[in-house]
């Protein structure tokens, strides 16, 4: 455990820490390029360097071990000089077309040149040209002339998704980064090199040109793509919609997680978003009417809906009506319908395991197989202490007529097949469905209600290992739409219960009070990272 | 007979011509003389054929627009109360020129001719009169309107109005007390008399302060700036807001109506009504001995000429008042009527009647 | 406000009164020998007025007026305009609206798809054109008579725009 002074303060680190991370301890900033956390250290920027005492020349402060006694100036006059210098020679050759540059608002070029540089250009020889607008994989686009060549791509394809896909090319001025021969950049992690690229060399092919980085806003929420959980950030345009044709969610960015995914998402959970902005949005409730969907206020539409559960209720019975959640569903929104349906009305016939027909894989980094972010909620919430399995129902030749089935976020032409499903919903007098996005299910229900996705909504998700996460809400939920605990508190009030969640963080005290393997658990603890709870799997019912 | 009475409505017409030409050729006045003082143009775009005679056709062109307007009358209002409104105005301000003598007595078609409509002997308690019925124009407007704005400039209208009759009245009763006579045309004809030999006795010689008074008292009177607060168009447009058309045409042309009753009763009262200094009836006699003969008729037609000029003269002074100071607070006018002007005007009272008492 | 303690004179009103009519008429005499002047023939150097007779007096416009925009174009008649959206992002009427679209020169790579200025919402602040790396929109047209008969028609196109 050697203890060294930077900057006058002193800080003692364990061994073989660098003195990079040092100073991070320390809260002082050292720029870098080429020094990225999560990949090997090359050294090859030059942009850290440091003053070591007794050590005659800079050191790169990424690639030099702290070791006991040493004092680190980053400070000084001749530190200032030695990076304006470094930064000098990066710029040589670039382009500085910040004004088409993707990048540019959040490039580190621009950043450390208005921090560490501030110069005046020397260059009098003609820049050299290379590639411009290369497109080199499914979602990246390389531009060779802004690259700085410090191998984060590099290192990423071949250390992190093992894709090696791409490498440095050519001697001295003349190198640059090149797709390997007979390979395209094309792997379910390649966002990632745009992520981590500091300039404006690799940039994402969805986002180009869309919006300028500086309107967006970002909201800390948690990827919805798989059951693993990722942290991201959505960022969206809430203020110019005349970019992008309207669309408000413009991309989704990784946000580090050391417990979940570290800096990293796939590509499928990247580009993940479109549905939120998409035209097959439902924004407003309808009710079927001789084969037309007639559209009414959403107030009309959850009164209608509780006059059909009403009905159903007295004249045929609780048997008769079933409950489809679904594990895209919030942990507030599948307490609120365990409530409604299951306490209030006295409901068994409640459950979210729909078999999939066509099941996805996984991978062994990130994507896990099943591609709902709650289902490890869904279980702890809905199946307590009902033993409804779905499946029989499902798969039973049905002679008794059952009357209402409200189905929540589930598309069961797609999970279980046109035939089967067709069959399944005609055994029903009545179909609601609630649901974000316009598809064949939703078309064939009787009454369809608008909820909202879940960046226009906030609660929580719980991941595979049992992590606690929160999602905020990004953007207004679009239309009439509501958050589905909302619409399932009004269903609740039209049918003269009393509902008055202000937000879901009241559900959420109350979930934590009535769920087990929620106990102890309070909204605001569970922070940016999530809170793990580790027994969740042994308290399973 | 006949004669006489076409006489009468020959004088009649000729009063109320000139005064509504008058009040027209104000309005364009108006517009160039303040453009004039603020190194502007003005109005100089209506024209016939090309010609445009220094903006001289604004005022056809207004009140053409005036006719051809909607006559808007507040659905809510009271729409008789509201249409009789400005006829009283413009009415009352009219008639008031009735008991004002525009010259002396003219020998024409073998006849002696007053060149006044109606040589009252409580001339100027008629004028008065008419003025104070004026204030049920104001009043009427802005109750009938329906609109508190228009309410609150009619509240105000009145409440000014009343202050200042009274100021206006205590001021010439000191007029009246030197002059000894309520007819307007005694007290013009006493004002050819001399002071000392040489000083004309005009109403401003002996009465300075009188006179003083009651100009900022007559400019009260008319609702014009710096008093114009029934008006006050940055604040409530006052009590004429629900007018429109030629009603709204009627409330403007009594303004400035009122400006040349203003101005005629100065000219009647302070400044020797249609006097000339030195001119008797036979032509002018100088103090030094020199002496200009006139023939009866030519001075008769000078001392109408006088009359009008400085009529004319005084209109132009109030428009220079109105496009010089600013408008008073409602506070700071009702302070100025009732502790300043008022007490002065009492003190003055008393002082004249002093004098008078000595001097007899 | 601070207000100052007026002086007994000025307090008493009157002869400030008198003071602000001989300001007044003075100029409305120097005006008016000025008027007389000119219509005589006398001295047509000194005008009476400073008032300029618009639509067929026009009052010269200084080199930095900032007039209606437009957008600069390159050699070949393009727009200059890379949409980089420097000029909406710093309007402050937000009264820009560029859609960048892909350029097929890779050189350019990016050009406005749609370049729109709300006239009836810009306040003529030219941070647009100090903003603009590229030296495409200036507001040196000298158009200054810019109305419509919609609040539509005063949203101008790129077309409108280039010309």
């Amino acid at each position: 455990m050697p203890t060294l002074t930077i900057n006058q303060k002193s800080i003692t680190v364990p061994d073989g820490t660098t003195i990079i991370q040092a100073a991070e301890k320390l809260d002082i900033e050292i720029p870098r390029y080429c020094y990225h956390p999560g990949l090997s250290i090359a050294g090859s920027c030059r942009m850290c360097l440091v003053e070591v005492e007794k050590i005659p020349k800079f050191q790169p402060a990424c690639n030099t071990r702290v070791s006991e006694g040493m004092v680190v100036h980053t400070n000084t006059e001749k530190v200032k000089e030695a990076v304006s210098g470094v930064l000098e020679f990066l710029l040589i050759n670039h382009p500085l077309d910040c004004p088409v540059c993707d990048q540019a608002g959040e490039c580190y070029l621009q950043e450390y040149y208005m921090k560490f540089g501030l110069y005046d250009s020397r260059m009098d020889e003609n820049k050299i040209k290379r590639h411009k607008a290369e497109i080199i994989g499914p979602h990246v686009i390389l531009d060779t002339e802004r690259c700085i060549l410090c191998s984060r791509c590099v290192r990423f394809v071949n250390e992190v998704s093992h894709s090696h896909e791409i490498g440095i090319f050519n001697r001295g001025s003349q190198s640059e980064i090149r797709l390997l021969p007979g390979k395209i950049l094309d792997n379910n992690y390649s966002g990632n090199v745009v992520d981590i690229c500091p300039v404006g060399a690799l940039t994402d092919r969805d986002f180009r040109f869309q919006c300028r980085v500086w309107y967006l806003s970002e909201t800390k929420s948690i990827c919805p793509g798989c059951s693993r959980g990722c942290n991201i950030s959505i960022h969206s345009n809430r203020q110019r919609p005349h970019h992008a044709g309207g669309r408000r969610v413009m991309r989704l960015k990784p946000r580090f997680n050391a417990e979940v995914n570290h800096w990293w998402i796939c590509d499928e959970g990247r580009y993940g978003y479109k549905f939120i902005d998409d035209p097959s949005r439902i924004s407003l409730a309808r009710v079927k009417e001789k084969g037309e969907f007639l559209v009414l206020t959403l107030d009309q539409v959850i009164g209608r809906a509780g006059e059909k559960l009403r009905e159903a209720l007295e004249k045929v019975g609780r048997d008769s009506v079933v409950v489809v959640a679904s594990p895209r569903l919030t942990n507030e929104d599948l307490f609120v319908i365990r409530k409604f349906f299951g306490e209030d009305l006295g409901l068994s016939q409640i459950d979210f395991r729909v078999p999939d027909q066509n099941l996805a894989s996984g991978d062994d980094f990130l994507l896990r197989a099943d591609r709902n972010p709650n289902s490890r909620g869904a279980e702890a919430v809905l199946l307590d202490e009902n033993g409804f399995d779905l499946t029989q129902l499902l798969s039973m030749e049905n002679s008794r007529k059952l009357q209402l089935l409200c189905l929540f976020e589930q598309d069961l032409t797609k999970t279980l097949g046109e035939a089967w499903a067709k069959k399944f919903l005609q055994q029903f007098e009545y179909v609601i469905y609630v649901g974000s996005n316009e598809n064949e299910t939703s078309v064939l229900s009787h009454l369809t209600l608008p909820s909202a996705t879940y960046a226009e909504t906030e609660g929580t998700f719980t991941n595979f290992e049992g992590r606690v996460q929160k999602i905020n809400q990004a953007v207004e939920p679009l239309g009439d739409s509501l958050p589905t605990w909302q619409i399932v508190s009004k269903l609740a009030c039209a049918l003269g219960y009393r509902y008055n969640y202000e937000n879901a963080e009241e559900v959420f005290g109350e979930l934590a009070e009535r769920v087990v393997e929620f106990q102890d658990l309070a909204y605001e603890k569970i922070g940016d990272s999530g809170v793990e709870i580790p027994d969740i799997s042994k308290v399973q019912v | 007979m006949m004669t006489s009475l076409t006489i009468e409505v020959g004088k009649v017409l000729l009063v109320l011509i000139g005064v509504l030409n008058l009040a027209a050729v104000l309005t364009w006045m108006e517009r160039k003389q303040s453009a004039v003082m603020q190194d502007r143009i003005g109005a100089n775009r209506a024209s016939i054929l090309g010609f445009r005679a220094f903006g001289l056709f604004q005022v056809l062109a207004d009140s053409i627009k005036m006719f051809a307007k909607e006559d808007f009358v507040p659905p809510m209002g009271n729409r008789f109360l509201h249409t009789l409104a400005p006829f009283v105005s413009a009415f009352f301000a009219l008639i008031g020129f009735a008991a004002i003598p525009f010259g002396n007595v003219i020998h024409l078609f073998g006849k002696d001719i007053s060149l006044q409509v109606i040589d009252l002997n409580v001339g100027i308690l008629y004028v008065f009169a008419t003025m104070s019925l004026g204030i049920y124009g104001v009043v009427l407007a802005g109750w009938s309107s329906n609109n508190n704005y228009a309410f609150l400039g009619g509240m105000r209208g009145s409440s000014q109005m009343f202050s200042y009759e009274i100021t206006i009245g205590t001021t010439i009763l000191g007029v009246l007390m030197i002059f000894e006579s309520l007819s307007l045309q005694t007290i013009v004809q006493a004002q050819g008399e001399l002071l000392w030999g040489f000083i004309p006795k005009w109403g401003v010689v002996v009465q300075p302060i009188g006179c003083l008074l009651f100009l900022v008292a007559g400019i009260a009177e008319t609702k014009r700036v710096p008093f114009d607060l029934p008006e006050g168009e940055s604040e409530i447009i006052g009590y004429f807001v629900e007018y429109s058309s030629m009603k709204f045409g009627l409330f403007m042309l009594t303004d400035f109506v009122e400006t040349i009753l203003i101005a005629s009763l100065v000219t009647t009262l302070f400044f020797g009504g249609w006097q000339i200094p030195y001119l008797m009836r036979d032509g002018f006699h100088f103090p030094g001995g020199f002496t200009v003969s006139l023939s009866g008729t030519s001075v008769s037609l000078l001392q109408v000429l006088s009359y009008c000029v400085k009529v004319f003269f005084f209109c132009w002074f109030l428009l220079l008042v109105r496009w010089t100071l600013p408008r008073f607070r409602y506070d700071q006018l009702m302070r100025l009527g009732w502790k300043m002007v008022f007490p002065i005007s009492i003190l003055n009272l008393l002082a004249t009647s002093l004098l008078v008492l000595l001097l007899r | 406000m601070g207000s100052r303690e007026l002086s007994f004179t000025e307090r008493l009103y009157i002869i400030e009164v008198f003071k602000g009519l001989w300001l007044t008429g003075h100029h409305f005499f120097g005006n008016m020998k000025r008027h007389l002047a000119r219509q005589l023939g006398l001295n047509r150097l000194k005008k009476g007025a400073v008032t300029f007779q618009y639509p067929e007096e026009r009052r010269p416009f200084s080199p930095r007026y900032r007039s209606r925009h437009r957008l600069t174009k390159r050699d070949n008649g393009s727009p200059r305009c890379v949409a980089c959206m420097m000029c909406e992002t710093v309007c402050p009427a937000h009264c820009i609206y560029i859609v960048a679209g892909e350029h097929p020169d890779p050189n350019i790579e990016k050009f406005p798809v749609r370049f729109d200025i709300d006239l009836g919402v810009c306040v003529f602040c030219g941070f647009c054109v100090e903003a603009c790396p590229e030296d495409a929109i200036r507001m040196d047209t000298g158009i200054v008579e810019i109305a419509a008969y919609s609040r539509k028609e005063m949203i101008y196109h790129i077309e409108d725009l280039l010309q």
